[in-house]
């Protein structure tokens, strides 16, 4: 869906000046899900400007955290370490792609290589698309190592800084770049999907970013990526169900293996907003709220691979279609935040505060009518082709 | 699209009749806010869409759904010119309101028509629109 307009101006004859999303779609439950959660509108390649990607075009609204409490931040290095580290695993102790991967080094390399390829040609193309997205997703890794510097008060100021914000984001980087290594090194070997251009389409995320609208505002930071983590474990979590399911066992490790670390992160940073909840509830709440209103965009929204408009819409469809990601996942996934973080039990808040309460509190439920209804209503939807699988075409 | 502005003036006041301007201006839900018009009006000052323009009831019971669903206080006002936006709803809310009418009403509202229902008005006239359709 790419409506053309100009960005400048944000003028359009077809919605009001300031750019509101457009209605839902009230045929699929793509309302919440990855695509429909961004707030702008991509505009894609303008043939006057060959190498521009795929952009955002809301307003970008930066530092909406009032400098005094960047103070917070500073005061929590002591807790960070004691409490947030520890979910860090030591190097020597993590997994690698090569454990999950044929050893080039050993005499079985090619005998290895060809049972991989044998069990990948068991599995169908959708569920290949779904990895390819996901493997695209991992490898825009550089994107959310920058997001997370942006965030003022837990920033790495230098690349190399000792705060215990720091050492985290430089750590999570590190434990984060294998899952794009090891899903990279897979799908190369496994012979099914065109390398070259899901190869390009992570060369135009990356080139593309992305705007979580977290506002350099750490209390936005920790809620977007608390929500994020646990999407990614969900979905490992289901590819590597599905894997399992399929019969490919060494495809389901791979998976499940990315799917832990990603809950430990999860973990992680519920546990830092849980703290930012004890310190200042009133401003947590309206945080959390601010990015449930906004849409918890998915990281890669912007994805291009250089010929389809809407690659991101159809690989979101048929993450949803094969339940790897749905719908009903966001309204699960903002129901158990609620809960790990006790929201409706807060007390003494602002007016404000507690408008944000009910609103983050009766938000699910909203959520699940609503796709209920979306998934009652689907109309048979059409078969598209996929350039990461040379074209061939898929169920959406 | 014209129509997606919610302002058209397809008739010329002076060859009207007051009495055809009263019906349509029983349009507007809070009727204690309308002044009736008189033959020396200004065309740009009128707000009216003689052609498909919608039922008064129709409208009353959009205006309804639409105080229900974003939880307005009585003495607010909402016409048919009101834009959703503008009284507070967002996108959830504009879905769960078309939604809303779609039970209301007995109807089913395409994707492609919903994107264009920016005021109350245009809600009104598709729900119209799509009552007369369906019983076709």
């Amino acid at each position: 869906m790419s409506l053309k307009f100009n960005p400048i101006t944000y003028q359009s004859h077809k919605l009001p000046s300031f750019a509101l999303p457009p209605m839902a779609n009230l045929r699929s439950p793509k309302f919440f899900m990855a695509s429909t959660l961004r707030s702008g509108y991509k505009e894609v390649d303008n043939p006057k400007k060959p190498f521009m990607p795929p952009r955002e075009v809301h307003v970008q609204v930066t530092h909406s955290m009032p400098p005094q409490k960047i103070e917070i931040f500073k005061s929590l290095e002591d807790w960070a370490e004691n409490n947030i580290l520890t979910y860090l695993k030591p190097v020597e102790k993590c997994w690698q792609p090569h454990d999950f991967l044929p050893d080039p080094a050993s005499d079985g390399f090619y005998e290895q290589v060809k049972e991989l390829r044998e069990r990948a040609k068991e599995i169908p193309d959708d569920y290949f698309v779904v990895l390819v997205g996901d493997m695209i997703t991992e490898e825009a890794l550089p994107t959310y190592q920058t997001m997370l510097n942006t965030l003022d008060g837990v920033l790495d100021e230098t690349g190399a800084s000792l705060t215990s914000w720091a050492i985290w984001t430089r750590a999570w980087t590190a434990e984060e770049n294998r899952h794009g290594d090891l899903l990279n090194k897979y799908l190369y070997l496994s012979g099914r999907v065109d390398m070259r251009q899901i190869e390009k389409t992570v060369q135009y995320l990356i080139g593309s970013g992305m705007d979580p609208r977290t506002e350099n505002n750490p209390y936005l930071g920790f809620i977007y990526t608390s929500f994020q983590e646990r999407a990614t474990f969900i979905s490992h979590g289901n590819t590597a169900r599905h894997a399992k399911e399929l019969g490919d066992i060494k495809l389901a490790q791979i998976c499940g293996n990315i799917a832990s670390d990603e809950k430990r992160h999860e973990t992680a940073y519920t546990k830092i907003v849980e703290k930012l909840f004890e310190i200042d509830p009133d401003g947590t709440v309206l945080a959390f709220a601010d990015m449930m209103r906004k849409k918890i965009s998915m990281p890669a929204h912007l994805m291009y691979d250089g010929r389809d408009d809407n690659l991101f819409d159809n690989f979101s469809a048929v993450a949803q279609k094969l339940g790897v990601y749905t719908a009903r996942d966001y309204a699960d996934i903002l129901e158990f935040l609620v809960n790990k973080w006790r929201v409706m039990e807060i007390t003494g808040l602002s007016a404000e505060g507690r408008k944000a309460q009910d609103y983050v509190c009766g938000l699910a439920p909203r959520i699940r009518r609503l796709e209920e209804r979306a998934q009652g209503r689907a109309k048979q939807a059409p078969k598209v082709p996929f350039s990461w699988i040379f074209d061939r075409e898929v169920q959406l | 699209m014209a129509s997606s502005t919610g302002l058209s003036l397809k008739f010329s006041p002076l060859s009207t009749s007051f009495k055809q301007n009263k019906v349509l201006l029983r349009g507007i839900c809070n009727v204690n806010s309308v002044s009736l018009p008189s033959r020396g009006m200004r065309l740009g000052s009128l707000r009216l869409r003689v052609s498909c323009a919608a039922k008064p009831e129709t409208v009353d019971k959009v205006c309804s759904i639409v105080r229900k669903q974003l939880a307005l206080p009585k003495d607010s006002p909402v016409t048919g010119e009101s834009k959703f936006s503008a009284l507070g709803a967002d996108s959830l809310d504009t879905v769960e309101i078309v939604m809303g009418l779609e039970e209301e009403f007995g109807i089913s509202v395409e994707e492609e028509s919903a994107q264009h229902i920016l005021t109350v008005q245009d809600a009104a006239d598709l729900i119209e629109k799509l009552v007369e359709q369906k019983s076709a």
